[in-house]
């Protein structure tokens, strides 16, 4: 284990799931408290349509994803503000549709065999210099925003409509939110896959829920648990030659089960 | 001098009218309780006092100003604060954010925001409880916890919708308790269904059912049919005599309602 260290996969590995735990964490607390579970899983799902068609055009893979979730994000904003009672149908036709876009447009390009299953259930060891700088960039303007807008934050989260009251604006923030959640999830799809996502964005929040008394302990404690996970899901990943996603997936799962046996409130 | 002024004042969502030709009065220091059946238009007409809903037709004055200009003098405490009860957040961070959208530092809590809001959470009797986690509280003192946040911007006016729809009547007759304590200083106005126990606090009643009859009932007594003891007053009486539709039909605008109504059961 020891020497794995020393191969430069490895530790891009081991830095890309600190950094993307860090902002699971963080987002996947907001997603939760906002009961935005459902929705994050449309925009994982249809950041595929974006992978798709950066392949087609030769873009980074990265940004067509970004952009193509944030464009989702920004619909999905739009769409609920007006008729909220329909956000599920609409997080459905979002989901699909967005994927149906990525298979066409990856079938449209000449001569490219694309990895499909590293796409949908993460390729860590495939991570690159460039991926690094994309998740400790999202991570700091994570940061930054809960740093100085975690007040507005709380406030919208927990009651939008005195928020509303109060004078704040609670459509930038839902927003804002829908936004960190897209771009979340597309660095998120790099260590788990997009299918898996869902799975990295809520398990350890769920259990930083039991142990915390405030949204910002719970952001921290699920970052920390989220980062446990992914090294613990690595480690076993490599050891016996198994797919990485699925993996932190699983010990994740696994800890969520012994947490809900021994813990007693 | 009135505090809210409303002046023939007709509200309509799409075509159907929920509130006609309205008129209402509310002095300095006046405790009204605002009854009528569901769907009659209390809650429309609280959006209306709190400018959340635009005025269509007549006017309303706060403070002799528009309501929307007066927001940061109305303390407003919504209904159904049992929901959202898993959230993690604090009391305190609950009360602060009475404080949202004002001058404030770049980030945390600035020092004289955190004396306010303990200040206020010892005028409802829940400074013990700041550090706590909201939902451990109980139906009553959460409720306290909002009438906290809403103190926490220093109302003239303290509105509340429905505040003991979900406590038990310990609970209940501790809230209006505290409330006829800041009713020494500030305007109360609370949407209710208890009308026996809302009766015994308010001197001002107004039924609202699309239109509205307004009693002073300052002199209890005297004015509202008794009912065994002298502490309670028989519901049903009291509804038939506060929306004016006895023996006689429409007494719509009734102001003194005749000493006959305690004689009719």
């Amino acid at each position: 284990m020891i020497e794995a260290l020393s191969y430069g996969f490895v530790q891009h590995a081991i830095l890309a799931g600190i950094l993307v735990s860090l902002a699971a964490g963080i987002i996947g607390s907001l997603i939760v408290v906002n009961r935005m579970v459902f929705l994050a899983g449309g925009i994982a799902h249809t950041s595929y349509g974006g992978i798709g068609l950066a392949i087609y055009f030769g873009l980074p893979i990265f940004l067509g994803a970004s952009l193509f979730a944030v464009g989702a994000a920004l619909l999905i904003a739009v769409l609920t503000v007006k008729n909220r009672h329909r956000i599920d149908t609409f997080i459905g036709l979002i989901w699909a549709v967005g994927m149906a876009i990525g298979v066409i447009f990856v079938d449209l390009t000449p001569g490219y065999n694309v990895d499909l299953m590293g796409y949908l259930f993460g390729s860590i060891l495939a991570v690159n210099t460039q991926d690094l700088y994309f998740m400790g960039g999202l991570l700091a303007v994570i940061l930054f925003v809960i740093t100085f807008r975690y007040r507005h934050i709380l406030a919208v989260s927990y009651d939008s409509e005195y928020a509303a009251l109060r004078g704040v604006n609670v459509k930038f923030y839902y927003t804002l939110t829908l936004i960190l959640s897209a771009l979340t999830v597309v660095i998120a799809i790099k260590v788990v896959g997009l299918i898996l996502v869902i799975a990295m964005l809520t398990i350890p929040v769920y259990i930083a829920e039991k142990l915390s008394n405030s949204l910002f302990s719970m952001m921290f404690v699920s970052g920390a648990i989220a980062t446990l996970f992914t090294l613990v899901g690595l480690w076993f990943s490599y050891t016996y030659n198994l797919t990485s996603g699925a993996s932190i997936i699983l010990v994740s799962a696994a800890s969520l089960g012994l947490f809900l046996l021994f813990y007693r409130k | 001098m009135s505090v809210v002024q409303i002046r023939d004042l007709t509200f309509a969502y799409e075509k159907e009218i929920v509130l006609e030709h309205i008129d209402l009065e509310v002095e300095e220091k006046d405790f009204l309780a605002i009854i009528g059946p569901n769907g009659g238009g209390k809650s429309t007409l609280l959006k209306l006092i709190l400018g959340v809903n635009k005025i269509q037709d007549g006017s309303i004055k706060v403070f002799g100003e528009s309501p929307q200009k007066a927001l940061s003098r109305i303390g407003y405490v919504p209904q159904n604060t049992n929901i959202n009860t898993d959230f993690p957040i604090k009391v305190i961070e609950v009360v602060l954010m009475g404080h949202v959208g004002e001058k404030r530092p770049l980030f945390g809590y600035g020092k004289e925001e955190l004396a306010c809001a303990s200040g206020a959470l010892a005028q409802v009797g829940m400074q013990a409880y700041a550090q706590s986690k909201i939902g451990s509280l109980s139906g009553g003192q959460r409720q306290r916890v909002m009438i906290a946040r809403a103190l926490c911007a220093h109302p003239r006016i303290l509105i509340l919708d429905e505040p003991t729809s979900s406590i038990d009547s310990t609970g209940q007759k501790e809230i209006y308790e505290l409330l006829k304590m800041l009713n020494k200083d500030i305007t109360v106005i609370v949407v209710s269904h208890d009308i026996s126990v809302i009766l015994e606090y308010a001197n001002k009643a107004a039924y609202v059912n699309r239109q509205l009859s307004y009693h002073d009932i300052s002199d209890k007594r005297q004015v509202l049919p008794a009912h065994g003891s002298q502490e309670h007053f028989c519901e049903i009486e009291l509804l038939q005599m506060l929306s004016g539709s006895t023996q006689n039909g429409h007494a719509q605008e009734q102001k003194k309602p005749t000493p006959h109504w305690s004689e009719t059961k």
